[in-house]
């Protein structure tokens, strides 16, 4: 079970790099948008990861369950309360971030990047 | 429980959404913004130093209740809900934030007939943020309230309808989309490490060896966070794209925008110094950067036509005097640096404001086609000149003051060179200041200079005038704040 733990690590780095190329070295806005959406996935897969139990229960304290009994076997709810807020955030940001870019899409005719800000003054 | 200390909070919360729901409704809107943002600075003064648990997760009342597997371990200790803690230099801070957000309420409601309720949101929500960024002794909430402040700021540069507006929000935006998740993987580091994003906790488990403190993962977090505090506070790398944010929003709302940034640093730099002061190099890794944004900040302001460009390099470049302090790392030199910082807040306020009258009245801000303005207005011109001095470290002012105990501090830790470097940025600041402030105000006017407005609004004038007494209140009697920083930065190291 520790093996999905570490895939799961492993795929997040790998969202968090391919997003941070993305986000630097591509032109198009569109593109760029989704590498930083790519960044803020493996950020909030990272966080979940940390959250794992191997054989763990989901933490909701249920009837029938004891204090001690919840306490050894369910998974840290903290990383995931965490991600709930992330998200919340991300979503945000991307929505403001697309906003912007059917903005400067109708000023600009493009999407290019660097042809929008080469107009910038 | 001391139920101001949310208050602190949810009041301007609740102002921003009334009133974006009353937008259309000017003198509601001006009624509320105005008593909301006078009761800011009340609150914080008579709001009595304290701990808030939300939630009432007091750690101490919920250890007889614990499940008796977690009764004495690490876990037992932690605290369990968010925490705020309101100390004196909280009070300090959000007291001064409240100030000057009255004062460019009232400039902004002065020199617009139509009040929008979303600028007025964004600026309420944006205070909200950076109070409870103060008050929050957890760095994931600070990470939240810090992406709410970025978010307001980018949309007061929105709202401020200038020219290219829409492609500096853009590219703070991009900017802050990497800035932000870094921050929060590194948050994420410290929590895989430790278990716990309690201020406190963290520094428990550190000192008292339950972690390893040298954990790869947690000065790789370290990194992380200092990354996402580049951000926050404008520094290099960043110190172009945050001066050009300054430069591209209304006065009034550059005024707010420089305070939000200020005390953004001022929280991550506050809670980094607590959890990592530590680690090899941290000190050197913030001196550094200060020195990279004092240089490149102030170099560029020298070159700079375009005077609101200009200030807002001088006010990033202010930033590294902050950061300096802190990388001196003495318990005098970091009191110097949270000066400095109220010193920046108040003086950057009061240029943004002041200088802003320039573009008010003539709709340019290229200082080659500007000149005689002080003929327009010559107690405004002089109180900007003041504004200056106390910008660059002229006594009497809160400048001077603040700089004179960073020089000292620096001499005395042994760093003779940053002592001069110190004093060589002020005298450029104070070079590049009054030749702009020559061009703009002195030198005769052009012929093709034309006026869009006559004269400037007796609030403007009133806001800018309130500044110019606190920043000589302070320069005179530094201890008022003195006293409580230099306690403070005593028991920070």
């Amino acid at each position: 079970m520790m093996d999905i733990q570490l895939a799961s690590l492993f795929a997040s780095g790998a969202f968090i790099i391919i997003g941070l190329f993305a986000a630097i070295f591509i032109d198009n806005l569109i593109k760029k948008i989704i590498g930083i959406a790519f960044i803020e996935e493996g950020v909030n897969l990272f966080l979940i990861c940390l959250g794992f139990k191997a054989g763990g229960v989901v933490p909701i304290f249920l009837p029938g369950m004891t204090a001690d009994w919840f306490a050894a076997n369910a998974a840290y709810p903290l990383p995931q309360a965490l991600v709930l807020t992330s998200i919340v955030i991300g979503a945000s940001t991307l929505a403001v971030m697309l906003a912007l870019a059917m903005v400067l899409y109708r000023k600009h005719g493009t999407l290019s990047v660097s042809e929008m800000m080469g107009d910038e003054k | 429980m001391n139920y101001l200390i949310p208050l602190m909070v949810v009041i301007p919360i609740l102002a921003a959404l009334i009133v974006n729901i009353f937008g259309g409704k000017d003198k509601t809107v001006k009624a509320i913004s105005i008593v909301v943002a006078i009761a800011i600075p009340i609150i914080a003064i008579i709001a009595a130093v304290g701990i808030q648990y939300f939630g009432g997760h007091d750690p101490a009342l919920l250890a007889n209740s614990l499940p008796s597997n977690l009764v004495g371990t690490l876990v037992a200790s932690y605290n369990t809900g968010i925490v705020y803690v309101f100390e004196n230099i909280e009070r300090i801070f959000i007291f001064l934030m409240g100030i000057v957000a009255f004062l460019a309420v009232l400039t902004y409601f002065s020199e617009k007939k139509e009040v929008s309720g979303p600028y007025l949101y964004l600026i309420f929500m944006g205070i909200a943020s950076v109070t409870a960024l103060m008050l929050s002794n957890d760095i994931f909430n600070m990470y939240v309230f810090f992406e709410i402040t970025a978010l307001t700021q980018v949309g007061i540069i929105i709202a401020s309808s200038t020219e290219d507006n829409y492609e500096i929000a853009l590219k703070y935006l991009i900017l802050g989309a990497i800035g932000g998740p870094m921050l929060l993987l590194g948050i994420g580091f410290i929590l895989g490490t430790i278990g716990s994003v309690n201020i406190n906790d963290i520094i428990f488990a550190i000192s008292n060896n339950y972690v390893n403190p040298y954990a790869p993962s947690l000065v790789i977090g370290f990194a992380l966070i200092l990354f996402g505090w580049l951000y926050s506070a404008g520094l290099p790398p960043f110190h172009t794209i945050k001066s050009a944010v300054y430069s591209k929003a209304r006065p009034n709302g550059s005024a707010i925008l420089q305070g939000f940034s200020v005390l953004c640093m001022l929280a991550f730099g506050i809670a980094m110094y607590k959890i990592f002061a530590y680690i090899p190099y941290f000190n050197t890794a913030i001196i550094v950067f200060a020195i990279l944004a004092m240089a490149l900040s102030i170099a560029m302001s020298a070159m700079e036509v375009d005077f609101r460009r200009m200030i807002a390099f001088l006010a990033v470049g202010e930033l590294g005097f902050i950061a300096l302090g802190f990388g001196i790392g003495t318990q005098y030199s970091i009191a110097a640096a949270l000066f400095q910082a109220a010193n920046e807040i108040v003086i950057t306020a009061l240029l943004f404001i002041g200088f802003g009258t320039v573009y008010y009245l003539t709709k340019t801000s290229d200082t080659r086609k500007l000149g005689g303005l002080i003929a327009v207005d010559s107690k405004m011109a002089i109180m900007v000149l003041l504004g200056g001095f106390a910008l660059a470290g002229v006594p009497p002012f809160n400048g001077f003051q603040s700089k004179l105990m960073l020089v000292q501090a620096a001499l005395d830790a042994g760093y003779t060179e940053l002592a001069v470097l110190a004093i060589i940025v002020s005298v450029v600041i104070f070079f590049t200041f009054v030749k702009a402030f020559h061009t703009v105000y002195l030198q005769p006017k052009p012929k093709d200079l034309k006026f869009a407005h006559d004269k400037i609004p007796k609030a403007t004038v009133f806001s800018v005038a309130v500044l110019l007494i606190i920043c000589l209140a302070l320069g005179i009697f530094p201890n008022i704040v003195t006293d409580v920083f230099i306690p403070f930065a005593g028991g920070l190291i």
